[in-house]
């Protein structure tokens, strides 16, 4: 294995420890990426929703049982080290939703720009 | 209204079946009340379900058999569950037939075929075991790998079919316990068994559905050729998941056929009852709360119809899509039968008196439905996994996202073109956060902005429902809002306030159904259908449960809603977005004997 991939399997551990202790809950330091995810609480669907928060950050889409076929912090980082381009997760340790703002949409519709609320409707009459 | 080819089967089924309230016809109240008095398998109806073919809509054209997509399906499953749910269900577990379709070699397929059309094979499910429920991963049920096969060890409760079925879909463990990848997944035909190793469990005496084998089944060294397993060793879960999207989504089917005759047995009463000198239908409390019934059902409609046929169109959505109907639809319509039981007054309770007493049974029956297949909570919690990128998702979306949504939402809705053929083989574990029919609210809202110029739209309807559709983006937009502030966790220990938040989120998931099933079928669906009240109403009702509207929204409305319900029950039509015409009794004459005035406010 080349130096490379083994830096960048380091970048996937440490992204996915860090993940792993802010949704779980854990100190990320008493996460032993040898050991099976289960064991930290992340049952079988929580592993395939994991998958997607990968595919957001590196923008590639990922075998949806990844984390079940390579169910270790450490057998996951290497599969995903030696087959994609990981270098994203190295950058970014926080969730990108709050930063999406869909302008796109918004200006779109010509109904958003015109909310009244729950308290202004039906004021017409009905 | 047109003649929908995908409706015709249903219609069919439903004439040779006969007026349920006839003591002769297959299935009567009165039969299916003694079936279940007595406790008994329906076997002469299930026998009699065979011989009409009705199995080979549960079998795909390519593999032998006639079903297409799953909007004919709904529309048949209903027929036999406004009948009787026992039944329904029985002859229904063949849509576990869908794993291997999904997943089985071509021999696999054809004698899978050959078995449910020819030998009028049934079978059943085992997953869940005594001690572990649905903790699937943790059975105790292993399968050890020996020469040509596998030995099974361990026992399968409770299932429905377990003994009176000739084949099951058994989920063993060939890894560690807890391992995904540990469970496989095999198609055990026991007439290849021997005698000897495996047994079945005695019937489990149940509340409802009380003439179902439900029982289970054991193995003791029971070998297993490799030829049953399907797929690889270690696939069963990922299969297991995939096909519980599918019959979550149609349990929702089980639901509406209870839910019409509950609503149509009360109204019998209520129409003919008089007291105070009207007839309790005239009474405007109880002519609320029928009404309000019938806007349940055709909410549900729009929702089961449109996942129906976006299970052909979107399959790779369903981890959200299923989870949604599952909920919403078996539980909005578990709240409607019990919201009409008063108007039926003592008699919703008693199990003899009017029409046969089945009220009470289907109030009994249909409370397994919003629980098994996946609960209320696991699909809710299933939905709360998938709220960030749901919210990422419809964040993410540009202009030519929302191009092929309005695409796909045509594909889903219009009911005019038939929906294309389920490819099973393209089911995701997670849809990776789309959810077309909130994520193309948008697309419908500037549609009902285009109507503005329609001559044949009531412009007063219009301007209601507009101001409801506005408000559901603003629910949607703060649902968004609420998901991206909020600490995602894994595990089972998320706060009780988020399952709320997913019961809303199904709701406004509803609302859009609804108003997508409108504005692409009101040409096609008929007069009262078109002309949009029962939407106002509906989006209405949905939208209050979430929010401080006004209690009603407009009298002439429901009052015109009552009267179209009167109508189908007169015609005796199915109370749906799709009225088929019900099998018409030659003894019971139906008279036209109302004279509602319309009020005008």
């Amino acid at each position: 294995m080349s130096n490379l991939s083994m830096s960048n399997q380091t970048v996937v551990e440490n992204w996915l420890k860090s993940q792993l202790a802010e949704q779980l809950s854990l100190d990320a330091d008493s996460i032993n990426v040898s050991e099976p995810l289960t064991r930290y609480g992340l049952d079988s669907i929580d592993a395939v929703t994991m998958v997607g928060d990968i595919e957001d950050v590196i923008d590639e889409e990922l075998p949806s049982t990844l984390f079940w076929d390579y169910p270790t912090i450490a057998k996951s980082a290497q599969f995903l080290a030696d087959n994609y381009d990981v270098s994203a997760l190295g950058k970014t340790t926080s969730e990108p939703i709050e930063e999406l703002e869909d302008t796109a949409i918004a200006t779109a519709t010509p109904a958003k720009t015109k909310s009244k609320g729950w308290g202004g409707l039906f004021g017409r009459g009905a | 209204m047109a003649q929908l080819k995908q409706y015709q089967v249903a219609e069919a089924l439903e004439q040779d079946l006969g007026d349920p309230n006839l003591a002769e016809s297959i299935m009567s109240f009165q039969k299916v009340m003694e079936i279940d008095e007595k406790e008994t398998f329906p076997k002469a109806e299930i026998d009699w379900l065979y011989n009409w073919n009705l199995q080979d809509y549960y079998v795909p054209q390519n593999c032998g058999g006639k079903f297409t997509n799953f909007e004919e399906f709904v529309a048949i499953v209903r027929v036999l569950c406004r009948r009787d749910q026992t039944t329904g269900i029985a002859f229904t577990t063949l849509f576990w037939s869908f794993l291997c379709w999904m997943a089985g070699t071509p021999e696999q397929k054809a004698k899978l075929s050959k078995y449910i059309r020819e030998e009028h094979g049934a079978l059943c499910l085992g997953y869940s075991e005594k001690e572990h429920g649905s903790d699937l991963v943790n059975g105790d049920l292993t399968a050890t790998k020996v020469p040509g096969g596998y030995l099974l060890n361990g026992e399968k409760w409770p299932i429905n079919r377990a003994t009176i079925s000739g084949l099951s879909f058994v989920l063993a463990r060939t890894g560690e316990k807890g391992e995904a990848k540990g469970l496989s997944l095999f198609t055990v035909y026991k007439q290849e068994l021997a005698e000897s190793e495996y047994y079945n469990l005695p019937k489990i005496y149940t509340h409802g559905i009380r003439g179902s084998d439900m029982s289970g089944i054991g193995f003791k060294n029971c070998f297993v050729p490799d030829s049953m397993l399907l797929l690889q060793e270690g696939d069963g879960l990922e299969l297991g998941l995939k096909g519980f999207q599918i019959t979550r989504t149609f349990c929702a089917a089980f639901s509406q056929g209870a839910a019409d005759t509950a609503l149509r047995t009360t109204l019998n009463f209520a129409l003919q009852r008089v007291v105070y000198n009207k007839t309790v239908f005239d009474l405007p409390q109880p002519r609320k709360t029928l009404t309000d019934a019938f806007l349940d059902i055709l909410i549900c409609d729009c929702e089961t119809i449109g996942a129906a046929r976006g299970f052909s169109v979107v399959p790779q959505q369903f981890s959200v899509w299923a989870a949604v109907v599952k909920y919403f639809v078996t539980t909005q319509l578990e709240s409607a039968i019990n919201n009409v039981y008063p108007v039926l007054g003592s008699r919703f309770y008693m199990r003899e008196e009017h029409d046969h007493g089945i009220f009470q049974k289907i109030l009994r029956d249909n409370s397994i439905i919003s629980m098994f297949d996946g609960s209320t909570v696991v699909n809710l919690h299933a939905l709360i996994l998938q709220f960030r990128q749901l919210t990422k998702q419809r964040r993410r979306r540009k202009p030519d996202t929302m191009a092929a949504i309005a695409e796909r939402l045509v594909q889903i809705f219009s009911l005019e073109n038939p929906a294309p053929n389920f490819e099973p083989e393209k089911l995701e574990l997670f849809g990776r956060g789309a959810d077309d029919p909130l994520q193309g609210l948008e697309i419908a809202l500037n549609q009902l902005e285009e109507l503005k110029k329609a001559p044949d739209v009531d412009q007063g309807m219009l301007s209601k429902l507009t101001d409801l559709g506005n408000l559901i983006l603003e629910e949607l937009d703060a649902h968004d809002n609420v998901i991206a502030d909020s600490k995602f966790e894994f595990g089972h220990d998320q706060s009780p306030e988020l399952f709320e938040i997913a019961k809303k989120y199904c709701n406004l998931h509803a609302s859009a159904c609804c108003l997508h099933m409108w504005i692409y079928n009101r040409k096609l669906l008929g007069e009262f259908f078109a002309k949009g009240e029962w939407l106002v109403l509906s989006i209405h009702r949905l939208l209050k449960t979430m929010g401080t509207l006004p209690y009603s929204i407009s009298e002439e409305y429901s009052e015109n809603v009552a009267q179209e319900l009167v109508k189908l029950h007169q015609e005796n039509k199915l109370y749906s977005i799709v009225p088929i015409q019900l099998a018409q009794s030659k003894n019971i004459k139906q008279e036209d004997n109302t004279n509602v005035k319309l009020i005008n406010v």
